[in-house]
């Protein structure tokens, strides 16, 4: 599914359907959801390629956020001075971006086929409201369905002088740096660990090959004033 | 300061050219500090102070020293007595002060109001029983929007001395329903089927969590207590969806909302059915006679 298409073009999975139409100039945009029109567009006056890829996680069904956080179904600990490499899931959030003339993309629909729920991490005045998810802890890459569910290579980096014990990681989206190829979606990102209640959180970039390659994440397209990338971790791991 | 110790420094200028070029120069250097004091405040109190009231400030700290110049340096170097002045603008201050009295304390209000900050443009707060959103906050009064769009202007002395509820400064708020159900109808399956609905709903949030709970057992009902926890921004919308999907999905479950029901004991029930009966069996006797008669 993720790919660039050339109107007119149909993506199918399953009873999920994208249909884009061509009618002189125009293009209709469609999406059925399980057989059910969920959005229909005109792009007027529109012969532009239409990218469909993966995006931050953290548009649905409002933008109300921009951090995400991943509960970690088992307890992880970590020694002192240590540093070591797990896996995690993430959900997927699907951008569907119409390119204009300059060859500059602009999102026209977001969708996901994952659960969308929120959390609050931290104190009711300070903390943040994140995008929930709940993941698996691996040791190895997941083999995970690329349409639902991503995979977070963290590497985490214990500079405090105790066994810290981590249950969650919250990532900033504006740091996010998605990649995806054919079997294969991805983020690296890293989490260093200053104290049992503070450590920093980032995203690193991975070598792209042709089939392996940079999404065209929403926050970077948008060009938003970026404050921070980073996701601060301030009310316990 | 007075004239005499600061004239005492400064040679007397006699010639009127020298006089006005004196004036200008002084001016001049006035507006060039001035200006380079306000350029570099602005830069550092862009983040820290909105738009408007920085712009108020700039302005003040300007004039401000424009006016000391011209009062401590301009005055005193032409030997103009200010003390005359002083005695006068004294009286006036007085004068003033009892005048507008209101006024300076809805300023002072309103500086306070600025640096406590406990409302911001946007907020949806409740001043002096006035719910709305706040649309400015200017130095000496505040604007309100209410629910059904009424303009509303507060004094800043009332905002500040009355007691202020602001539903948005929290991250995150909660909402509570009570769901009657009838007393046959098994509640842990109508709590299983609300949390249901609850893990499906985004903005009902993880944590806090979400508590569902037999509250009492009323006069005509099982009440089940919910409470949701939401964003701030999100709270209204959901609470004004989540009740009627309640309600339903109990319903196509089999679990019925009871309504109040009053159930009446006869206390000569038997006598009633036996009349009924004897009442019953005249009618018999009547029809069957008018039958044999036919």
């Amino acid at each position: 599914m993720f790919d660039t298409y050339n109107p007119p073009f149909t993506v199918e999975h399953g009873d999920n359907v994208i249909k884009v139409i061509k009618e002189e100039k125009d293009l209709i945009y469609k999406r059925f959801f399980r057989g059910t029109e969920e959005k229909e567009l005109l792009l007027l006056n529109n012969d532009g390629d239409i990218l469909i890829n993966p995006i931050e996680p953290v548009n649905l069904p409002g933008k109300i956020t921009s951090f995400m956080l991943v509960d970690f179904k088992r307890t992880v600990f970590i020694r002192p001075g240590d540093k070591k490499k797990i896996y995690l899931t993430f959900p997927v959030e699907i951008g569907v971006f119409v390119s204009d003339k300059g060859g500059k993309h602009e999102i026209i629909d977001i969708f996901t086929y994952s659960r969308v729920k929120y959390t609050l991490y931290g104190s009711h005045n300070k903390g943040l409201v994140c995008r929930y998810w709940q993941s698996e802890v691996f040791t190895d890459e997941p083999d995970t369905n690329i349409l639902h569910e991503g995979y977070i290579e963290l590497e985490i980096i214990n500079d405090s002088g105790n066994l810290m014990e981590i249950t969650q990681a919250v990532f900033n989206a504006y740091g996010m740096k998605i990649y995806y190829g054919d079997r294969r979606l991805g983020m690296k990102a890293s989490m260093k660990i200053i104290n049992k209640l503070l450590a920093e959180t980032d995203f690193e970039t991975f070598p792209t090959t042709s089939r392996f390659k940079r999404s065209m994440e929403l926050y970077t397209s948008r060009k938003l004033m970026i404050n921070a990338t980073k996701g601060i971790m301030e009310f316990g791991l | 300061m007075n004239n005499s110790s600061v004239s005492q420094y400064i040679p007397p200028i006699s010639d009127p050219f020298l006089q006005i070029i004196t004036v200008i120069v002084i001016l001049f250097l006035a507006i060039v500090i001035g200006k380079g004091i306000t350029i570099y405040l602005q830069r550092s109190l862009k983040d820290k102070m909105d738009k408007e009231h920085l712009n108020i400030l700039l302005k003040t700290i300007y004039y401000g020293i424009i006016v000391v110049s011209i009062i401590g340096i301009i005055f005193p170097l032409f030997d103009i007595d200010t003390s005359g002045l002083l005695v006068a603008g004294g009286v006036v201050g007085i004068v003033l002060g009892f005048a507008s009295q209101s006024i300076v304390g809805n300023f002072i209000s309103g500086v306070f109001l600025m640096v406590e900050r406990p409302v911001k443009i946007g907020d949806q707060v409740n001043i002096d029983n006035k719910l709305g959103y706040v649309e400015d906050i200017k130095i000496i009064s505040t604007i309100i929007r209410t629910y059904d769009g009424l303009f509303i202007r507060l004094p800043n002395e009332t905002v500040f001395t009355t007691s202020i509820t602001n539903y948005v400064a929290n991250l995150v708020r909660r909402f509570e329903y009570v769901v009657g159900i009838r007393y046959s109808d098994d509640a842990d399956e109508a709590i299983k089927i609300i949390n249901g609905i609850i893990e499906e709903e985004p903005y009902a949030l993880v944590n806090p969590e979400p508590t569902i709970f037999v509250d009492t057992l009323g006069d005509n009902a099982v009440n089940i207590i919910v409470r949701i926890w939401a964003p701030s921004t999100e709270w209204y919308d959901l609470k004004m969806k989540l009740l009627w999907v309640i309600k339903k999905t109990l319903e196509e479950n089999g679990i019925e909302i009871a309504f109040p029901q009053r159930t009446v004991w006869f206390a000569s029930e038997l006598n009633t059915r036996n009349l009924q009966n004897g009442q019953m069996e005249s009618d018999m006797a009547c029809q069957n006679y008018s039958e044999e008669g036919q």
